[in-house]
């Protein structure tokens, strides 16, 4: 805020009940919860957003935030998130996966069948990359069977990051010395570049959520992690997406969400599983063939 | 390490074989097959010739994953006809359903404006509650005025609340004299002055 007002556009400062009616529009619209306490900071965000959109007024602005204008709920929510990406960033559904998925999974599997795993979006790289080496690392029949991890995001420019594997040394802070180890290599810079043959396990495709047509390409995954994207989309687009998401999960097959998003807000196509480590969504195996 | 890849499919392909598998998605809508019922919805999504097909689907559907993807699919169309066709299961005694629509119908505001005070002037409490809902998508002008409108005859508390939750969000100044009056007539439902003062306060604190 303090650059702002030295570019001399001047602080509007948010009410009480303006804060909280912009938490409450949040709540409905994303999911996201803000407690009070938090006022100070929603201020800032929204007093940001006022200046950069030059609403002029809070109410100027919720009539933008409202209708979305320019994807304005993305832009407020991006001020409100931390959107830097990492390894193992949500750990506790890679548990979930080793612990829970891939022994229902694979008890219904032919062996000689591909465990199919899909990251979208998949931004620069490090969610895919985070899936295969918890599985080199946690899943003990890692060997047993094929696995397929498809990653793909809108973003070209992302996708093309993450196929050249060379992230920065904070993208690593969630991993171990042992685990950076086995699959990095240290470049000049404090940069690191991803072993190839992790490189060569992931395959980085352009996929549109809400385009139908681009969707029918992906098929038959037994688990798609489909973080922190579902938020960003309107009414309509979200619709879409979880029946789009719906046809590329094979039957019994599970998908992964953000942390503030529930499918149960969006779609009452899946089923809700609730794990020792996460709460994960599920297309229902009964609706295969269902007359 | 384990990992395999396979080509994934160019779009093309994989919808010539959807087309050919549904060679008549309307006819389609028939199968006794679900699957086949939820790939012709999907398919149907955005063709406004399909609105009479999918209408007459949805009043024959039972398995609730193939309703939703008729619902989508005239959401998809979003013309005056789909939602003639939505609108009657606003009285549908199936919750899921009853929200599928409304999320529906939220999102076509401009489809739905012209049918917003009949829906409001429903006999049915449950129909007029769900249709304070659904003013919620629309331009802030159009659902102050149409809720106070509501607001001045209704009798019913309960669709004065919603209509008064509604307001919270998206009322303008113009709406705090009918918001006063609401808390004067119902004065003896304490929840409702209560609620009117939290969306008096809302919108004062924004406008002021």
């Amino acid at each position: 805020m303090a650059g702002l007002e030295d570019e001399g556009i001047g602080p509007t400062h948010l009410t009480q009940e303006e804060v909280r009616r912009v938490c409450e529009f949040l709540y409905r619209r994303t999911g996201m919860v803000f407690a009070d306490s938090r006022r100070y900071y929603i201020d800032r965000r929204v007093a940001e957003r006022i200046a950069v959109t030059q609403s002029g007024s809070f109410r100027s602005y919720f009539a933008i935030l409202r209708s979305d204008a320019n994807h304005e709920i993305e832009h407020l929510v991006n001020a409100f998130t931390v959107n830097e990406t990492y390894f193992n960033r949500e750990e506790h559904q890679l548990r979930c996966m080793t612990s829970d998925l891939l022994g229902n999974i694979v008890r219904v599997k032919d062996r000689t069948e591909a465990i199919r795993i899909w990251s979208i979006p998949c931004s620069t790289g490090e969610e895919p990359y985070s899936i295969a080496m918890w599985l080199m690392e946690h899943w003990s029949e890692v060997d047993s069977y094929n696995i397929e991890i498809v990653a793909s995001d809108i973003d070209t420019r992302a996708l093309q990051v993450g196929a050249e594997g060379i992230y920065s040394e904070r993208a690593l802070m969630r991993l171990s010395k042992d685990v950076i180890g086995r699959y990095f290599e240290a470049l000049p810079g404090s940069r690191y570049q991803i072993h190839p043959g992790l490189i060569d396990s992931v395959q980085f495709t352009h996929a549109n959520l809400i385009d139908s047509l681009d969707m029918a390409r992906y098929r038959s995954f037994d688990i798609i992690f489909c973080r922190n994207v579902l938020i960003y989309f309107d009414d309509s687009s979200r619709r879409i997406a979880a029946e789009n998401l719906y046809d590329c999960l094979r039957p019994g097959g599970y998908i992964c969400l953000g942390h503030s998003e529930s499918m149960s807000r969006i779609s009452s196509l899946f089923r809700v599983c609730s794990f020792s480590e996460a709460i994960i969504y599920q297309r229902p195996e009964a609706d295969h063939g269902a007359k | 390490m384990p990992f395999v890849k396979h080509n994934v499919h160019s779009p093309a392909t994989e919808e010539g074989h959807r087309e050919e598998a549904l060679a008549s998605p309307i006819a389609a809508l028939c199968s006794l097959d679900a699957e086949t019922r939820w790939s012709a919805a999907r398919t149907l999504g955005g063709r406004a010739k399909a609105v009479p097909a999918l209408a007459d689907a949805l009043s024959k559907e039972q398995v609730p994953h193939v309703q939703e993807a008729i619902i989508t699919a005239l959401m998809r169309i979003g013309d005056e006809a789909s939602v003639m066709v939505l609108l009657p299961y606003l009285r549908s005694q199936d919750a899921s359903q009853r929200s599928a629509v409304i999320e529906a119908l939220q999102a076509l505001p401009g489809a739905v404006l012209p049918f917003m005070v009949s829906l409001l002037a429903d006999p049915d409490s449950d129909v007029r509650i769900l249709a304070t809902e659904l003013t919620r998508s629309l331009p802030e002008g159009d659902s102050t005025r149409l809720l106070c409108e509501l607001l001045q005859r209704e009798q019913h508390s309960n669709v004065c609340a919603a209509a008064v939750d509604v307001l919270a969000e998206v009322g303008t100044r113009e709406a705090l004299p009918t918001l006063r009056s609401c808390a004067e007539r119902f004065a003896g439902t304490p929840f409702l002055p209560f609620a009117v003062s939290v969306a008096i306060a809302r919108i004062s604190g924004t406008e002021s």
